[in-house]
């Protein structure tokens, strides 16, 4: 909660300070600190797979000299040498690349490695990238930072454009309730504040979880039956895990009627402009299901 | 009288086990689902997930208590349990290791686990042996906390460097908990615990004199050597039914025992079925505060007995000390 209303500030003073100046000097990033917009930014470590594929986006990817090895989109990603893990990296992987910008998700665990980076004289920014406002306010960012507004501002228009066609193309009635299962044993499903979370209610349908203030929770199979969803979404490519065999798991309706949608792809798991596209497949899958 | 108060205390937990959670079920609506009336989701819940649950929860926590008061005997250190004894650190590994091989199953993982205790306790007891012929039971307890770490290392090695995202997971699985609890688990623990619970159970005459030392363990006709064996396999192979189907779950086989005795006295006849009920009742109690107390979040079950064992042992400590 503290950091969507540091979030909700940043974006209030960067919008604040836009009619002024776009490469305002006072630009805040998500963590709340001022961003330097005089420095040059031609060798950048991307530290998230959102960011990375945000960067390819804005036109800016031949300038990534680092990436995380999840960074797995657009494909030319995979050109660029990997330093690893994104949340609490290697610090000497990074600084061997000899970057000017390293750019991070934001998280409690990164702060140290950010304090080593400033002191190395490498610039760094934490963005937090678990939705659509987010991805618009950090391609405003990013933007002014790569000196690639301009791009930015066209993304982000498709983008509205996009998310408006889909709110008013929402089907009518409640929907079907969806859950997400992330994790078997012990059942762990994504709760509101996740990326999935909003696809799935601009797709038109409703997660059983989201009173869950969280972006995913520890919880018993129970808990799952009782909220009996009627669809189970799985982040894989085979429409009937293996733990959906288990005896336990019968208890939950959609398992018995094996009501799976299986999501595969990039798209579903980070906020990016392809995410419009994820919501209509979303769509048409549960369309599918519900047959 | 004991004996009926503490058969009172088991049924009152698995009562309570089956009647709390986290979706919250009046009696009338709870005992309709027990003879199958009623809503079908409803019906699910109590008969296939919270009564396996619960029964398993009680059969493993019996199991733990059972291991920790024969290894305590066996040993002659109150401070022997399953896990500072390094059994539970090689069964979890033992069961990763099948995980990440793909190997195993519901039936082969306590397989793999079992290897994984006999490679531990053998460790254990060849480095206790390192300071002389003698055992020292010191030395003894000090090599299955650092056999434990070992294991504890090459866990965390297998979970970081696996691709492999269920891998990974099992570090939550290895924090313990009842999930996995279905009819058919608890049908697997039942095979693979009966026996070693049956042996210890007709070692209890042995155990008592071994207790008292080895060596007046011979002179007073025991078969110092062989009980020792026996011993040590199907405590190995009880730990390895349990973490196999619940993880690895700390206290119970180190408190139960302890709080046995200072009603029960030594005798390890009454002691080891005590300790069953008594450890049976604590787990599944553990286990559904777990699940309703920050409901709909779990907690793992671990954190609970912990939380509870604890300031119990520094208790029996107290008592025990003056």
């Amino acid at each position: 909660m503290f950091s969507r209303t540091l979030g909700a500030l940043a974006l209030a003073v960067t919008v604040a300070c836009r009619p002024a100046d776009h490469t305002a000097q006072s630009m805040r990033d998500d963590a709340g600190r001022p961003v330097a917009m005089d420095r040059p930014a031609e060798r950048i470590v991307s530290l998230a797979p959102s960011i990375t594929e945000l960067l390819f986006a804005l036109g800016a990817g031949e300038r990534l000299v680092g990436r995380t090895r999840w960074c797995d989109y657009p494909p030319d990603a995979a050109h660029v040498p990997s330093v690893g893990d994104g949340l609490n990296p290697n610090v000497e992987a990074i600084a061997a690349m000899r970057p000017d910008w390293v750019m991070f998700y934001m998280s409690p665990s990164n702060d140290v490695v950010i304090g080593q980076l400033e002191e190395l004289g490498i610039a760094t920014v934490s963005l937090r990238t678990d939705g659509f406002a987010d991805l618009k306010r950090a391609a405003r960012l990013l933007g002014a930072i790569t000196g690639t507004a301009h791009v930015a501002g066209q993304l982000t228009d498709r983008l509205n454009d996009d998310l408006d066609r889909l709110r008013s193309t929402t089907p009518p009635g409640p929907g079907p309730s969806v859950t997400i299962v992330t994790w078997s044993d012990p059942p762990i499903v994504i709760g509101a504040l996740s990326f999935l979370s909003e696809i799935i209610s601009l797709a038109g349908a409703r997660n059983s979880f989201h009173d869950m203030e969280r972006p995913s929770a520890t919880v018993s199979i129970e808990v799952i039956a009782e909220r009996d969803p009627d669809v189970l979404l799985i982040a894989s490519d085979s429409t009937y895990p293996d733990w959906a065999a288990r005896p336990e798991w019968q208890a939950v309706r959609a398992v018995r009627e094996q009501k799976f949608v299986a999501v595969e792809g990039s798209e579903f798991n980070r906020p990016s402009f392809r995410g419009p596209k994820a919501v209509d497949r979303l769509r048409t899958l549960l369309a599918e299901q519900s047959e | 009288m004991r004996w009926i108060v503490l058969v009172a205390v088991a049924v009152v937990a698995i009562v309570i086990g089956v009647a709390v959670g986290p979706s919250q079920l009046g009696v009338r609506t709870l005992w309709d689902a027990v003879r199958g009336q009623g809503d079908e989701t409803t019906i699910a819940i109590v008969r296939d997930l919270r009564l396996p649950r619960v029964s398993l929860a009680f059969m493993v926590g019996g199991s733990l208590a059972v291991t920790g008061a024969a290894l305590q005997a066996l040993v002659r250190n109150p401070l022997a349990d399953p896990f500072l004894l390094g059994l539970s650190g090689g069964a979890g590994l033992g069961a990763v290791v099948a995980i990440a091989l793909n190997v195993g199953g519901a039936w082969g993982l306590p397989l793999a686990a079992l290897g994984g205790a006999l490679l531990a306790i053998a460790l254990v007891y060849r480095l206790a042996l390192i300071t002389g012929s003698v055992l020292d039971t010191r030395v003894l307890l000090l090599s299955g906390v650092v056999v434990g770490a070992f294991a504890a290392s090459m866990m965390g090695a297998i979970l970081a460097l696996s691709p492999a995202s269920d891998v990974r997971n099992a570090l939550l699985w290895m924090l313990g908990g009842f999930d996995r609890a279905s009819w058919r688990s608890l049908t697997v623990f039942g095979v693979y615990a009966s026996v070693p619970l049956i042996v210890i159970y007709r070692q209890a005459r042995p155990l008592d004199l071994l207790a008292l030392g080895e060596e007046p363990a011979k002179y007073l006709g025991a078969d110092v050597e062989r009980t020792k064996r026996l011993l040590y396999v199907a405590a190995s192979l009880l730990t390895a039914a349990a973490v196999s189907v619940s993880g690895i779950i700390g206290f119970v086989g180190l408190v139960i025992p302890h709080a046995i005795r200072i009603v029960w006295g030594h005798l390890h006849q009454s002691l080891l079925p005590a300790a069953f009920l008594l450890g049976g009742a604590l787990l599944a109690l553990a286990d559904a505060v777990a699940r309703t107390a920050f409901a709909p979040l779990t907690l793992p079950v671990g954190v609970v007995t912990a939380l509870i064992g604890v300031p119990v042992f520094v208790f029996l400590v107290r008592t025990w000390a003056t």
